[in-house]
């Protein structure tokens, strides 16, 4: 027995624009074991509405301190919940749970895309590089979102001194256009280079296909972080798999983290 | 006083009246990370069919008002890597194990349950006749007397394991598949298995999953389930094993009362982990606090 039903403590909840919420929790045990692209599957409520526990990616860590944070958009009734929630609620919560990146070798680069609120496990996964004195100038990332308003965490990211290619769709700010556009250019044009380079994105479905399709073009080291619902989050219920070359794989247990070439997404 | 809560089904002893119930719990090694699955009166497997099945296309579940849906499509390792590769783990343990048997075809049940037959930590097995998600088989073969009779009766003569029925509610009367299936010999009925639900998307006026309907699952359809135990437990014989939306220790009483000598615990896993042992605490504290010697006093003992 190596796992155990949590209970976090929620520390703060931040507002960080609209619908946009980032909680702090408590809890030893998953802030000790995580690593980048791991998830916590949450209960946001004792009741029946809603019955299913929820995953969210690990944002953020604080080892020291036994920290860890959770980033989410509210989209439906259980993330509502969650963003109601007051310091000082217990959270019950699984995790870490799922597989993890694999992470560069010093002398390799890092480039990551983030499409949206798939910025939460890759934020993360940057400031892990750079507590282990990755050089910032070796990480770059593209980041896309709908509008200037939804550029979350932007000064946060620049703070870091890595790399920063922006993206809006409405052109607000940044390249006007999709991120994996911008990418393709980018790579086309040899600006970014595959090789000694590995790979990292996280985003909605759509973006994620065609990551996945450049990635096999450009023969990249690439690994996706996929979300989908998870019934039980510990690979018992082959509910929420996903179709790759060697047939299907659960997202909770063989993933989050896949490699790009190998996911058939639709 | 430590109360006895263990029950008998065929000749097998269990410690306890909680299973967890088929397709809800993997072959017992993911909830192994969680909890001593030897605390548990028993763990019924992923449904187990001839060769391996990859499932239906996702999206696979959706989450409903108090429940979930889900249209896995059986997907399973098959009987020869069951055996193989998720058997050794199950042998290991003190618990009782009860292989769950798909198939699509009375053939295909009888070949799965004869390679099944004589292997070590097997303890019965439960025969999955009331699968809603797969086109052949599963529900056909519950749906109706004469096949669900038919269908026993070929895995009763093909195997010596006691076997427990598995039944649908989705059905025009439980009661007369139930006697059906104890009159070809089984050892106990497991109800109830899903009811055929379906969800929408409205934005994409698409269904929610990919198979169209599902199965229902979760405390949506725990009254449903109550009804059906109760009706059955006053008709049949041997033991009946209820499920369907139980989530606590009161919820597994209530189906006790009504007829159940052993309960299952299926969605209430994904919802905490710990739903089954928890249940397993929670009967052992109730019959000390009315000072019953033997859970199995109380199975049936509803007031009418």
């Amino acid at each position: 027995m190596n796992q155990r039903k949590e209970e976090g403590l929620l520390l703060s909840v931040e507002n960080l624009g609209e619908r946009l919420f980032r909680l702090k929790i408590h809890s030893p045990s998953v802030s000790k074991k995580a690593l980048p692209g791991n998830f916590c599957h949450l209960r946001v409520n004792e009741s029946y509405s809603p019955l299913l526990r929820r995953a969210f990616s690990i944002h953020q860590v604080e080892k020291e301190k036994n920290n860890f944070e959770l980033l989410f958009k509210v989209v439906g009734p259980g993330t509502q919940i969650l963003s109601e929630k007051k310091p000082g609620e217990k959270i019950d919560l699984l995790g870490p749970l799922g597989n993890s990146f694999s992470l560069p070798a010093k002398d390799e680069n890092a480039v990551l895309l983030a499409g949206g609120m798939g910025i939460a496990p890759l934020f993360y996964l940057i400031n892990s590089l750079l507590t282990k004195k990755f050089n910032p100038e070796k990480i770059t990332l593209f980041f896309g979102v709908k509008g200037k308003d939804e550029c979350l965490l932007i000064n946060e990211i620049v703070s870091t001194g890595i790399r920063l290619h922006l993206a809006t769709e409405d052109g607000s700010s940044g390249y006007k256009g999709m991120i994996t556009e911008l990418f393709f250019q980018e790579l086309q044009s040899r600006r970014i280079k595959a090789k000694r380079t590995k790979f990292f994105a996280c985003g909605p479905n759509p973006m994620l296909k065609k990551v996945s399709e450049i990635s096999r073009k450009f023969k990249l080291d690439c690994q996706i972080c996929l979300e989908n619902h998870m019934p039980c989050g510990i690979g018992a219920c082959m509910g929420c798999v996903v179709k790759t070359s060697e047939g299907y794989k659960r997202v909770c247990k063989d993933g989050p983290v896949f490699d790009a070439r190998e996911v058939i997404l639709d | 006083m430590i109360p006895n809560l263990s029950v008998k089904i065929g000749k097998v002893k269990f410690s306890n009246p909680v299973l967890v119930a088929s397709g809800t719990f993997g072959y017992g090694e993911e909830y192994g990370a969680f909890f001593d699955l030897n605390k548990l009166g028993g763990i019924i497997t992923k449904s187990i069919t001839l060769n391996p099945r990859e499932g239906h296309l996702p999206p696979r579940t959706c989450e409903t008002p108090s429940g979930m849906l889900n249209a896995i499509g059986l997907a399973n390792v098959g009987v020869k890597r069951f055996i193989r590769e998720k058997l050794p783990f199950l042998r290991n343990l003190k618990t009782k194990v009860i292989v769950n048997v798909a198939g699509s075809s009375i053939d295909e049940y009888v070949e799965v349950v004869r390679r099944l037959e004589g292997k070590k930590g097997i303890d019965l097995l439960e025969i999955n006749i009331s699968c809603p998600n797969v086109k052949q088989g599963g529900i056909t073969f519950g749906s109706d007397p004469k096949c669900a009779y038919d269908c026993i009766k070929a895995v009763r003569d093909n195997t010596t394991y006691p076997i427990i029925a598995k039944l649908s509610p989705n059905v025009a009367d439980i009661v007369e598949i139930a006697l059906a299936v104890e009159e070809a010999g089984a050892d106990a009925v497991s109800l109830i298995n899903t009811l055929v639900g379906m969800a929408i998307d409205l934005e994409k006026r698409k269904p929610r999953l990919s198979n169209i309907t599902g199965g229902l699952s979760g405390p949506a359809i725990k009254p449903v389930a109550l009804a059906m135990v109760w009706k059955t437990a006053q008709k049949v014989k041997v033991p009946v094993i209820g499920l369907g939306g139980i989530m606590n220790t009161q919820d597994a009483l209530e189906f006790i009362l009504a007829g159940a000598s052993m309960i299952q615990v299926g969605t209430g896993n994904f919802v905490d982990p710990e739903c089954s042992i928890k249940i397993v605490e929670g009967l052992k504290e109730y019959c000390q606090e009315k000072r019953l010697k033997r859970i199995g006093d109380l199975v049936g003992k509803l007031k009418v």
